[in-house]
């Protein structure tokens, strides 16, 4: 009977809780406002079949200007650029970005025009790794 | 209405610009040129939507992007 009446009288507040703790978590999590328009503007200069294999996949390919070789540019501002191989398989890293800090949209869209207008330019000051 | 698109990190600024006010054109002319011997790299896009580098202001392109010069990592 106590317990019935207690836990009565705890739900409200337990549920406003839950509440305030799902809304925090969620104010939390939010895209800040340079990293949204970041992605805003990465989405608006990547091609069409880009912008289809970046909502599908999360990264996007593109054709280097100079070789015609296929690169993968995955979301992220650092070690994020990786060479395929004929089969579509990440052979190389290649490591670079803007020399200020930068939002991740903007660090891919940078990568992105590098190396289709000025592919060895963007790989003479890039900095290979081995892909994981 | 042209832009002059700057990345920076706070994301980007715009620079709106009427491309038929020769005062704006030569103001936007201006930015592009301290933007581009600072080190940023201009680019445009080509009708079609390829981007295109270019190292001398356009004054009929909708919107140039500016990004910073580029570093290995």
């Amino acid at each position: 009977m106590l317990l019935h009446i207690l836990d009565g009288q705890l739900r409200l507040p337990l549920d406003v809780c839950l509440r305030w703790a799902r809304a925090f978590r969620e104010w939390y999590q939010r895209p800040s406002t340079r990293e949204a328009r970041g992605l805003k503007l990465l989405r608006e200069w990547l091609s069409s079949e880009q912008l289809a294999q970046y909502d599908a996949h999360g990264y996007f390919d593109v054709t280097g200007c100079h070789s015609g070789k296929r690169y993968r540019i995955r979301y992220g501002t650092a070690t994020n650029v990786y060479e395929l191989d004929y089969a579509g398989h990440a052979k190389l890293g290649w490591c670079f970005m803007p020399r200020e800090y930068l939002v991740a949209g903007d660090v891919m869209l940078a990568q992105k025009i590098a190396l289709e207008t000025d592919e060895c330019a963007a790989l003479a000051v890039a900095k290979n790794f081995a892909p994981r | 209405m042209a832009t002059l698109i700057v990345m920076n990190h706070n994301g980007d600024t715009r620079h709106n610009f009427d491309a038929e006010d020769a005062r704006a054109l030569l103001k936007a002319e201006k930015r592009f040129k301290e933007l581009t011997r600072a080190g940023f790299t201009a680019a445009t896009r080509t009708a079609s939507g390829e981007p295109v580098v270019t190292r001398t202001f356009d004054p009929t392109a909708e919107e140039t992007l500016f990004f910073p010069r580029l570093v290995g990592g």
